[in-house]
């Protein structure tokens, strides 16, 4: 029964029938219209959709296996061989560091960033103003949004890359992260700049494709969100530390200099203590109850009241961190707790029952309709349409109820579905900056290096990773990446990826477009690179372009470019 | 205005370019297309009651013993209300009144999500997720007297917002000097463009479509731009960051002459839930960077201010009482900015509702008195000159009664 394969078929609708094996004889599930997919077709619908794009040869490779083999397997990555990027891994340095290393290494940093500072004393004025950078020139694919503190961040964004690049198991890649933008915390907030690998590496990924119920209790606990949304330091208030005065003399990070280094001034230290003092948390904080209710489960009009917001705040009351600036774990603070009775959802949770309520609130929220409700339209939003069609979300959503939250079980119901197949949801979907470029990537078989150049791609089309600032993560829809700077940028980063001068990734176009006349160029470009989906307008162009390029390198670079760079490239 | 003037003298900054009577030059004939809007959306929620501070209630300090600015530190502004220190930069402008607050404004709905908020503020129907498209792109498809240029709406940042999605022509720029493709040498790079604008034009759908005409008519155009040649003018000094380098690049646009009608950039950081700070600390900083871009862009646009409203907005206000971490949780109205030529400014608009807890939008927050569309209808019909404001502001009746009075008449 290995391969057991369930689907509804459309004779039989609400019927859930066993198919098993025969996978290469499997008939394609189904459209509620149009004709069925060619097993071609299909196989690129599932591996635009499941996977970042093909690569050179996997279409035939899919199509042969069988397309909903393929898709079973990929929904248990734990049996797929990924021997090839575990050694690809192993070049990362940041995965060798834990919190509490990272915590040290970071301090180090600022302190070393400060001591030069010092030393070079006050920058000029003209260096830093916006006119002296204007004036620059451009520095070959800098990034602004990365400033240098942020490298380990930026190192950890390339690993992301890589990963979604390079991994077998595209569908967990891809769920990792769909997982990363729906908990998403900011790297360059505070601690997180610190605690933020950890937390894709220990909460995100060991659950990715497991229970939702156990990753949100996860991200509950994680000390990246609870620093990220505030909730280490909310409090009930009047409450007070055991240890009498004991002051947490938070540093800002990057700010506050006097509070890393040796403070011998006793005034300074006076003014230390008196600030340390004012941060003392005397109260709840609604950021992360809010954000827990709205965006992590119930969706914004999933029935909740600001009174609600208040009684989840005092619930979470005590979730804290031990020493956050050393990278240190959850904690419960149940000094901290409020004991009183609170009212969520017109449920009542008595009092006095520290981390439990929490927990039991958790268990609530992820077993609550509208969470199930929210969760899968997000993730029909993702596979299938960005209108996400609502037979979608109900096969979704019973499976959910069904598995009790098991994304095995919700995936499978989707990817098993006529919407996930319907000729009207296949290559409508526009990609997103990550998916462009790790799917650009794949598409001309290019060997990441460890250099953060792709992930620097990456946030200059507008996708910086790690470093949304807002709690609802990267948007799926089209209508937030298609703009016409935007698309200036794609194709930019296409010529650039097709002539080999992004570096950091290295291309070899040989193995993938021998030599020939333009025709014979550009029918292995229409086969290899966009699947079979070149449009004869293309076509023209390509041959238009190409008349009169004698070199084959410089007709291939070129070709390549303006393919990944053009429209039938941008859509999945 | 003579404490004004010397003011302006000890910045450094030249008087005259500041004059009223500089601004006060009107087109002889209407409202032309010289008329300029910029938005500036401080996402995130700014606290309103720190930005514009009401210094002559004691419920203020009150409220919030480690996070209100103090009496001897706020820039008074008309004995009640006062600038936030570090907004210093702007009090020349209130001065020469061509700057002006409105208070106690917002939206109808009482969400306190940031993203509905902000949806709705965006899309000008509030309450109603289903609205495809922002109201300043509907201005745009609506008012057809002013000439459509590819520049006539642009967004400076890597993604076009909510607020100019639709179907109107509208451009986002995140680098006004790498718009565009590069190549080694002119004519490559011309044959490229070529290239994938068929591509474009022959192959691409939907919103690539448009897209993609839309960037490559910009194209054309700012070739006869320099960009990387431009350096603002009477000595502004843009500070570092996005929202500088957004401001001096809008700068450039107005200048250059191209049809910029309607601007927009995003100013992020400032949910500030956790030591937002009083005088110095967070908000301050991001008060003191506003601020300073503000007074740079004015400075450096110079008379051509005459022409110019630039609009401050953000999607709700924050908590009158401090939270337990010293900072503000989600509230309601807030505090919106407007300056330039055309602006009725040195005056705090609005109706204030006071901090009193009677007064209060659900007995916390500080109550909404002015709808936000109330002030973004008087922008669109008496500084661009719209005419139809029913179809930018569907299911909503623009009375000019009610507007804020932000425009001279």
């Amino acid at each position: 029964m290995k391969n057991r394969i369930v689907w509804r078929g459309l004779v039989a609708v609400g019927v859930c029938l066993p198919f098993v094996g025969a996978e290469h004889a499997a008939p394609l599930p189904f459209a509620r219209q149009g004709p069925a997919l060619t097993p071609h077709d299909s196989a690129l619908h599932a591996l635009n959709r499941l996977a970042y794009g093909p690569r050179p040869g996997d279409v035939p490779r899919v199509a042969a296996e069988g397309v909903m083999h393929w898709i079973d397997r990929q929904l248990s990555p734990d049996g797929i061989d990924d021997d090839r990027l575990a050694e690809r891994e192993r070049r990362f340095d940041i995965l060798k560091y834990d919190r509490g290393d990272l915590a040290a290494l970071y301090t180090e940093a600022q302190r070393e960033r400060r001591e030069r500072k010092l030393a070079a004393g006050q920058t000029a004025d003209g260096s830093d103003s916006v006119v002296a950078q204007h004036a620059a020139p451009l520095p070959k694919q800098a990034d602004p949004m990365i400033p240098k503190s942020n490298r380990l961040a930026s190192q950890f964004a390339d690993l992301a890359v890589v990963r979604a690049t390079l991994s077998e198991r595209q569908l967990y890649e891809v769920m990792v992260d769909f997982w990363t933008n729906h908990f998403n915390v900011y790297a360059a907030k505070g601690a997180d700049r610190f605690l933020t690998p950890d937390y894709i590496e220990h909460t995100i990924r060991p659950r990715a494709m497991g229970k939702f119920e156990d990753l949100l209790i996860a991200t509950a606990k994680s000390p990246a969100m609870l620093f990220y949304l505030d909730n280490w330091e909310s409090v009930a208030p009047g409450s007070v530390p055991p240890t009498g005065l004991h002051v947490r003399a938070r540093p800002i990070f990057g700010r506050r200099p006097g509070l890393f280094g040796p403070v011998r001034d006793p005034a300074r230290q006076d003014s230390v203590r008196r600030r340390a003092l004012e941060r003392v948390p005397k109260g709840i904080n609604e950021n992360y109850a809010r954000e827990l209710l709205e965006l992590h489960t119930l969706g914004v009009d999933g029935g909740y009241t600001q009174q609600d917001v208040i009684d989840v705040a005092r619930i979470f009351t005590g979730w804290s961190i031990e020493r956050p600036q050393q990278g240190g774990d959850f904690e419960f603070h149940d000094w901290a707790h409020d004991r009183g009775e609170k009212l969520v959802l017109g449920v009542w949770f008595e009092g006095g029952h520290d981390m439990d309520e929490g927990i039991r609130l958790l268990k609530l929220l992820a077993n609550h309709p509208a969470t199930m409700h929210h969760l899968s339209r997000k993730l029909c939003q993702r596979f299938v349409n960005d209108e996400p069609p609502d037979g979608c979300v109900d096969d979704a959503v019973a499976a959910w109820k069904r598995s009790s939250g098991d994304m095995h079980e919700v995936l499978r119901a989707i990817f098993h579905g006529p919407d996930f197949w319907a000729a009207a949801n296949v290559r409508t979907k526009v990609k997103t900056p990550l998916e462009f470029v790790v799917s650009a990537t794949r598409a001309v078989a290019a060997e990441p290096d460890t250099s953060h150049r792709l992930a620097q791609v990456v946030a200059r089309l507008g996708e910086p990773l790690f470093l949304h600032v807002a709690p609802d993560g990267y948007p799926e829809r089209e209508a937030a990446w298609v703009n016409s700077g935007a698309l200036l940028d794609r194709m930019n980063a296409a010529v650039a990826l097709a002539s080999g001068k992004l570096p950091g990734v290295t291309v070899v176009l040989d193995s993938i477009v021998s030599a020939g006349d333009a025709d014979q160029l550009i029918g292995m470009i229409n086969e290899k690179i966009l699947s079979g989906t070149m449009s004869e307008n293309t076509k023209q162009v390509l041959r238009r372009e190409l008349a009169g390029i004698s070199d084959l390198t410089q007709a291939r670079a070129l070709a390549v470019g303006l393919a990944i760079g053009g429209p039938e490239f941008q859509r999945q | 205005m003579k404490s004004g003037g010397l003011a302006l003298f000890s910045l450094g900054l030249d008087p005259l370019f500041l004059a009223r009577a500089a601004f006060a030059v009107r087109p002889s004939a209407g409202p032309s297309d010289r008329r300029m809007l910029v938005c500036l959306f401080q996402r995130g929620a700014v606290d309103g009651l720190n930005m514009i501070v009401p210094h002559g209630d004691p419920i203020y300090y009150q409220e919030r013993p480690r996070i209100a600015v103090p009496e001897k530190d706020v820039l008074d502004l008309d004995g009640y209300f006062g600038l936030h220190p570090r907004l210093a930069a702007l009090k020349p402008l209130w001065e020469a009144k061509t700057l002006a607050a409105i208070h106690a404004i917002g939206s109808p709905d009482a969400t306190r999500s940031h993203f509905d908020a902000q949806d709705y503020m965006e899309s000008g129907t509030p309450g109603v997720k289903a609205t495809p498209d922002g109201w300043l792109n509907r201005y745009c498809q609506h008012d057809r007297e002013h000439q459509d240029t590819p520049f006539r709406a642009v967004a400076f940042g890597p993604q076009l917002p909510r607020i100019l999605a639709g179907t109107a022509p509208s451009l986002a720029i995140d680098d006004l000097q790498a718009f565009g493709l590069r190549a080694p040498q002119p004519a490559a790079r011309d044959r490229l463009t070529r290239a994938f604008e068929e591509l474009y034009a022959g192959s691409a759908t939907g919103l690539l479509s448009t897209s993609s005409r839309e960037a490559f008519d910009a194209v054309q155009m700012l070739k006869r731009l320099d960009p990387g040649e431009y350096r603002p003018a009477n000595g502004a000094e843009y500070p570092r960051g996005r929202l500088g380098k957004a401001l001096l690049e809008i700068a450039q646009l107005i200048k250059a002459d191209i049809g910029l009608q309607v601007a927009f950039a995003d100013v992020t950081g400032w949910d500030t839930h956790v030591n937002q700070g009083a005088t110095e600390g967070q908000l301050a900083g991001r008060l003191s960077e506003l601020g300073d871009a503000l007074a740079a862009f004015t400075r450096d646009v110079g008379e051509r201010m005459r022409d110019v409203v630039v609009l401050t907005m953000s999607e709700f206000g924050r908590t009158i009482r401090e939270n337990g971490s010293s900072g503000t949780d989600h509230g309601h109205a807030t505090a919106m900015l407007v300056l330039g030529g055309p602006v009725n400014g040195g005056r705090v608009l609005g109706k204030w509702p006071g901090l009193d807890p009677a007064q209060r939008f659900e007995a916390r927050d500080v109550a909404v008195t002015t709808d936000f569309r109330d002030l973004f209808a008087e922008l669109l019909a008496r500084h661009l000159g719209a005419r139809d404001l029913s179809a930018v502001f569907p299911g909503f009746v623009a009375d000019s009664q009610r507007f804020p009075g932000a425009i001279r008449g």
